[in-house]
């Protein structure tokens, strides 16, 4: 009866609907928390909570995991009696709440990992279950009443369905059927009893049970078949047929007093209009099958280009290709509306990603004994789900930040005028139709930019460009964990790193004066798959340039063009090009990668802004525009600014697909090198 | 128990790796040079729908650089999550090598490869150097980190 089944896809299932489970378990715990702070109610919160930890029960013992099985059980317990109180819980049964889902999350990652998973902590464990106050009293409803005998015959999910059917109001009955020579000369089998039962009832199972052999059960057997039904004990004795009183219930009676006081739906300060956590028909999909999806995707727009191609060509013969070039018209349509429609697939909401940050902060408060709040403004964006992981850990670290580091004790605050309280401020928005900002901001003492210059061993920067590029130096982190002294720079480095890794930017403002707060803004792409793109070509090699990220392209008129005064940037052709007034830096491709081809070259220029500065970048010839797919380089052999990924143009070798507005910061740079 | 390796020539010396490691060998044209890189990156090659970063063995091992032949070859190595092609003179070649045939490289070798052998054995009468797979493409890692 068990079907074999892969148990890796089985354990991945599991991972993901735990996942899901736990994050509204999160969700449902902070909420819980700040009623207990004000000593009020959450009954539906409690309820919330203790249905999903009873899925997660239930969830872990179908793949076996037992300490997650206890833990989450141990809560499921607090919870139920937290329930029959009104949803009231006390602080400390909070707190162990969420050390408990603290526990199930360390499992769960143990697991998706492939380790061993640990234990269930003991002590948590005994915490629970004292915060039990174990009155235990009958359920609300009938509960299933088996004789052990019995039970130990069942398998956990005929359980399940028996418990089931109660839940739903059925009565669970067991009817003894007794086989008999008397019984059969009638017709009368367990066969027949079986067909007969089947109309009035739900079969559960059908047990056979050996007896002694006396005068009732000549055969010394008989049969218990175990019920689900909403005929009453008489229509189903009558099917089997038995006489009534062989037909007997499985539960123990419903207690009387059943519903739990005061916990009349609509009533509390929770029933806010919100979103109904319940979401309707959704399927969980892993990143890793998205992908998939999207390479095959990849593949055929790949195999578009080439029918492109081929037609052209008989084009080129002289064919009529007419017809074709509908068809390939309306192919291509289609390939952007499956494109467009997996892309959805994979967004999640802005809201979603910083789900677990008040659970963070709350964290944080305990383990640093400040006094914060967290404000979240997470708009409207969606993002792909890769990224969205990507980045999560970025934002942690500036969190983790903002309150270390930026956020003064309680007593500085009160003496610099502020409210005791500080604030943590996150915000989101979609800047364009491809990128969306992060900022985290906190209303701290600032960056003391003398004390980090003199970590780094550096003058003191000037800018907030350089003081970051000071707070991303990889060996100030570190010494300052081990220093313990307060300031920032804390993982800053590897804030940019994971946000560059994605084609981002870090911005920071940091107040000049002292006590006014540190704003960091990460400036990431929301997806980057696909895109519209301008081939080109220069010193006989193509490259592709996202068309987002070019404001114009425009033609090299010789006359526009002058030599820039002065030795000009190193070895690079920097020449500046006059546009509509503005002197606009002009730089050859072919110099900046040491391509071949010249100066004469450069008919047509690239004009990108980065920062609000506009740069030129001179190429030989524009090929056309096209989408194409960008696949990340992420080899560090070829990790390099300015080239995120390549794409394949349908000729089978890697074209690559140039960031400019990155390059044109790497110019930026030099010239400022030069300068100084 | 002889373990399976794939033998290739880099000007005129022959080194191995063992065939495990190896997930295939391809023939050569060109690759797309990525600006920026360090000098010994050959550029990108699309294998069979991947792309791949190529680390010239010759630019690697501070070797005179060749024209591309009908022999050249691309061993695309599988380390870890990463796979990396590495740009050879030729490969046709596997060879069968116990383990314990292994020797600690003498410093004549090591000094030549600049570190870059991991051991050398005497294997049916010729002598062939185990490439250290980690140092020969994990320059990048080091200074990323």
């Amino acid at each position: 009866m068990s079907r074999s089944v892969d148990f890796r896809e089985f354990v991945s299932g599991f991972l993901l609907e735990a996942e899901e489970h736990l994050r509204s378990a999160s969700g449902n715990l902070l909420a819980v928390d700040e009623a207990a702070r004000k000593g009020e109610a959450r009954p539906r919160a409690v309820r919330e909570l203790f249905r999903s930890l009873h899925t997660i029960k239930g969830l872990a013992a179908m793949v076996g995991v037992d300490p997650i099985v206890d833990v989450a059980h141990a809560m499921e317990a607090v919870l139920r009696a937290a329930d029959r109180a009104g949803g009231k819980l006390s602080l400390a049964a909070v707190e162990q709440l969420i050390a408990g889902s603290e526990a199930i999350e360390q499992r769960v990652r143990a697991l998706a990992g492939g380790g061993p998973v640990p234990a269930a902590p003991a002590e948590l464990l005994q915490a629970l279950v004292e915060l039990d106050p174990g009155e235990s009293p009958g359920p609300s409803r009938a509960a299933l009443a088996l004789a052990p005998e019995l039970l130990a015959k069942l398998t956990a999910s005929e359980r399940a369905q028996l418990t089931a059917g109660i839940e739903q109001g059925k009565r669970a009955v067991r009817a003894d059927f007794i086989p008999s020579p008397a019984r059969a000369a009638e017709g009368l089998s367990i066969t027949t009893a079986r067909e007969r039962v089947s109309a009035v009832a739900e079969i559960v199972k059908i047990l056979p049970v050996s007896a002694p052999r006396t005068e009732e059960t000549p055969g010394g057997l008989k049969f218990t078949l175990l019920l689900l039904s909403a005929a009453s004990d008489e229509a189903i004795a009558a099917a089997v047929p038995i006489p009534p009183g062989a037909v007997q219930p499985l539960t123990t009676a419903a207690p009387e007093e059943a519903a739990p006081p005061d916990v009349a739906e609509g009533a509390g300060p929770e029933d806010l209009p919100g979103e109904d956590p319940r979401r309707g028909g959704v399927v969980r999909v892993g990143v890793a099958r998205l992908d998939d999806a999207m390479e095959k995707l990849a593949a055929l727009i790949v195999t578009r280009y080439r029918l492109g191609r081929a037609i052209a060509a008989l084009a080129a013969e002289g064919v009529d290709v007419r017809a074709l070039r509908q068809i390939e018209g309306e192919h291509g349509r289609q390939v952007r509306d499956l494109r467009a429609a997996l892309l959805t697939l994979r967004m999640i909401s802005t809201r979603e990603l910083l789900e677990p940050v008040p659970l963070i902060v709350r964290g944080l408060r305990a383990s640093t004994g400040k006094s914060v709040r967290v404000e979240i403004d997470a708009g409207r964006g969606e993002l792909d789900k890769a990224v969205a992981e990507r980045i999560f850990p970025a934002i942690v670290h500036l969190i983790r930040n903002a309150v270390d580091h930026g956020i003064e004790p309680p007593e500085e605050r009160r003496r610099g005028g502020k409210p005791e309280e500080g604030l943590v401020t996150i915000t989101c928005f979609e800047r364009s139709n491809t990128q969306i900002e992060i900022r985290v901001a906190d209303d701290g003492g600032g960056i003391d930019r003398e004390a980090v210059a003199r970590r780094a061993g550096r003058e003191v920067p000037r800018s907030d460009a350089a003081l970051l590029e000071l707070l991303a130096l990889p060996g100030l982190s570190t010494r300052d964990q081990a220093t313990k002294t307060s300031g920032r720079g804390l993982g800053m480095d590897i804030v940019k790193r994971l946000t560059e890794e994605l084609g981002g930017e870090v911005l920071l403002r940091a107040s000049p004066g002292n006590g006014r707060g540190t704003e960091i803004t990460l400036r990431i792409p929301l997806t980057v798959t696909i895109v519209d793109a301008f081939t080109f070509e220069c010193g006989a090699q193509a490259f592709v340039v996202p068309v987002a990220m070019v404001e114009e392209v425009v033609d090299v008129d010789s006359q526009e063009v002058v030599r820039s005064p002065g030795p000009s940037a190193g070895r690079l052709l920097v020449s500046l090009l006059s546009r509509r007034g503005e002197a606009v830096p002009l730089i050859g491709l072919h110099s900046l990668f040491a391509l071949p081809g010249g100066e004469a070259a450069g008919r047509k220029a690239l004009v990108v802004r980065r920062n609000g500065e506009p740069f030129a970048f001179a190429v030989d010839r524009m090929r056309g525009q096209q989408e194409i797919v960008v696949r990340p380089l992420s080899d560090p052999l070829v990790k390099v600014t300015g080239v995120p990924g390549v794409t394949d143009l349908g000729d089978g070798k890697p074209t690559l697909v140039l960031d400019l507005v990155a390059l044109s910061g790497t110019l930026s740079g030099k010239r400022a090198e030069a300068l100084t | 128990m002889s373990a399976l390796h794939v033998l290739f020539k880099v000007a005129g010396a022959e080194y191995v790796l063992a065939a495990a490691d190896v997930l295939q060998m391809e023939s050569f044209t060109s690759a797309t040079r990525v600006p920026g890189t360090p000098w010994y990156v050959a550029g990108l090659v699309q294998i069979r729908g991947r792309v791949v970063p190529v680390v010239d063995l010759r630019a690697r091992f501070e070797l005179p650089a060749v024209e591309p032949s009908l022999d050249t070859r691309v061993v695309v190595v599988q380390q870890g999550e990463r796979v990396v092609g590495l740009l050879v003179d030729s490969a046709r070649e596997v060879l069968s090598i116990a383990p314990d045939l292994f020797r600690p490289p003498p410093d004549v070798v090591a000094t030549q490869a600049a570190g870059f052998v991991k051991a050398v054995a005497q294997a049916g009468g010729r002598l062939v150097m185990l490439i250290d797979c980690d140092r020969v493409i994990g320059e990048g890692k080091l200074h990323d980190k």
